[in-house]
């Protein structure tokens, strides 16, 4: 006797039937996309097709955050899921659970396996990582000299440390253009870089694919010249980023950790100006106190008599002997017995306000160096013929003079004395030297340094002078 | 003076920054004559200015670097 059923039972019975059986589900199924919809639900229907045969299929929108790709007509994918059937219509249909382009898995598995080789080498490793020169005077780039890359480097470094950019002209995906890249890393180090950059702008997984290819990893490795990656979008990571020397999310990002920013150099350059004039600043003061307390006992009335006393000797010995007069000085010197270093008139300084309670020791060192000076006197008397007396008293004149007017020209140099006269120093929040107007904006606020002390303003308006 | 502007002209920044910073220690740290403070001072002056040159020399150059018949050469770079 033959059953009757309804046809929603009989399309029950079939779905039911293909629920149970195990080889129509947790299966993956290859296969090209064609006629996908996404409705505004968010579920996807397409059909599934291969050269011979065709299946609906349906993804919903609870599975799309499974899959990091957006699916498309004619994509080659393989479908994880089951098969069902729509009651309703007595169709039936693959139910994807998840999918991933085929081929890509293939791509996936190859960078696992290099990145796990290479790492294994050791060419990730942080000790290979070489350290960028911080102020490089030529960058190579290694991109598409039409691409966005070279683009956002040269406009970034436009305001940045200054530095020529040398291009390497690269095709940076499809078929040679791993060739291409490692061509460009070595021809660059050949012309000789301080530091390349190697980059392209965001794609999929194959567009990069070049970047994760081993040539290219070994090329990076060998270069003389730190190299930064910046390939791709911040989330994409390739081999190459992993070998180089610094990764950088994007190109832009590339020029700013190579290049400082123009003004922030500037900044270090004013505070070292700064930092040199206080500190020769205080070396005059500093010496202009022993100066000072040294002159009191150097004044001429002092050494007029030290060189009476000297004199009184010379004309004393000259009488006993008919040597030469130099010949009778240089017996002098001798008995004085002085080293050549400690005679110049600086040391003797210093050595006179060390010991400035030991009248008779400072005298001592002043006839020293009253003793040279005549000796050198004498030398020069010799060699034009002059009166003695005459040479002594010009190079002791020449001598102070110049002490003088070194600590003159030194005074001049001091910040705080042109502060005095009326000049204003203006620093910025961050306590830089502000040497020009297009170094600050309206509203910035400011700080006015002068002679007595400082103040802060407020930019209201500014104009550059042409 | 003039054969140290003319060494420090060679000099590339970092070079001039370091050795600038080095005379900026030697004098901060005094103990030193005023000779030798003057002598330092103006070899600071002669490194500042080339430092100051080298940053506001604004012309960088940008070339393109090819190989053709084993040669390296470059010409300047055009953006399309």
């Amino acid at each position: 006797m033959s059953e009757t059923v309804t046809v929603t039972q009989l399309n029950t019975r079939v779905r039911e039937h293909l629920n149970q059986s195990p080889g129509l589900r947790d299966i993956w199924v290859s296969g090209e996309i064609s006629n996908l919809k996404r409705y505004t639900s968010g579920h996807y229907y397409f059909t599934l097709k291969d050269q011979g045969s065709e299946i609906r299929g349906v993804m919903f929108s609870g599975s799309r955050s499974r899959i990091d790709f957006e699916p498309v007509d004619n994509m080659k994918i393989l479908a994880f899921g089951r098969v069902d059937l729509y009651v309703q219509r007595g169709s039936y249909q693959f139910i994807v659970e998840t999918m991933r382009r085929s081929g890509v898995g293939d791509l996936y598995m190859e960078f696992e396996r290099l990145k796990a080789r290479l790492q294994a080498e050791g060419l990730f490793d942080p000790a290979r990582k070489r350290p960028l020169p911080r102020y490089p005077r030529t960058i190579g780039v290694v991109t598409s000299p039409t691409g966005a890359v070279i683009h956002d480097i040269i406009t970034t470094s436009a305001s940045r440390f200054p530095a020529d950019i040398v291009l390497a002209p690269a095709k940076v995906q499809g078929e040679g253009a791993a060739e291409s890249i490692v061509a460009g890393i070595e021809l660059l180090n050949r012309h000789g870089v301080d530091v390349i950059i190697v980059g392209r702008g965001g794609g999929s997984i194959e567009d990069l694919w070049a970047f994760n290819e081993e040539p290219v990893a070994r090329a990076i490795a060998a270069s003389r010249a730190p190299v930064v990656s910046a390939v791709g979008h911040e989330t994409d990571f390739t081999i190459a980023d992993f070998v180089a020397d610094v990764r950088a999310p994007t190109p832009t990002g590339a020029a700013a950790v190579i290049l400082r920013d123009r003004k922030e150099v500037r900044g270090q350059v004013d505070n070292i100006s700064l930092r040199m004039n206080r500190a020769v600043a205080a070396a005059v003061g500093e010496m202009r106190a022993r100066f000072e307390l040294a002159d009191a006992r150097l004044s001429p009335r002092r050494a007029s008599e030290s060189l009476d006393v000297l004199r009184m000797r010379l004309d004393d010995l000259s009488a006993r002997s008919d040597r030469a007069p130099w010949d009778v000085l240089r017996a002098m010197g001798g008995r004085f017995a002085v080293a050549d270093a400690r005679l110049s008139p600086e040391k003797a300084l210093s050595d006179i306000s060390g010991h400035a309670d030991d009248a008779d020791g400072a005298l001592d060192r002043i006839g020293m160096m009253v003793s040279h000076t005549v000796d050198l006197a004498v030398r020069r008397m010799v060699s034009v013929g002059e009166r003695p007396e005459n040479a002594v008293m010009r190079t002791m004149a020449r001598s102070t003079d110049s002490l003088e007017s070194l600590g003159e020209r030194l005074e001049g140099l001091n910040p705080v004395n042109v502060l005095g006269r009326g000049y204003a120093m203006v620093t910025s929040a961050d306590g830089t030297v502000v040497s020009s107007v297009g170094d600050m904006d309206e509203g910035d606020k400011v700080t006015i340094h002068l002679g007595d002390g400082r103040a802060v303003a407020e930019i209201m308006d500014k104009e550059m002078r042409t | 003076m003039s054969d140290y502007a003319e060494e420090v002209g060679k000099m590339g920044f970092e070079e001039s920054m370091q050795a600038l910073e080095d005379l900026v220690r030697e004098l901060e740290n005094g103990g030193i004559g005023l000779d030798r403070s003057l002598e330092i001072y103006e070899r600071a002056v002669v490194l500042r200015n080339h430092c100051k040159s080298i940053l506001d020399e604004s012309e960088r150059r940008i070339r393109t670097i090819m190989e053709s018949a084993g040669a390296v050469r470059t010409e300047d770079f055009r953006m399309d």
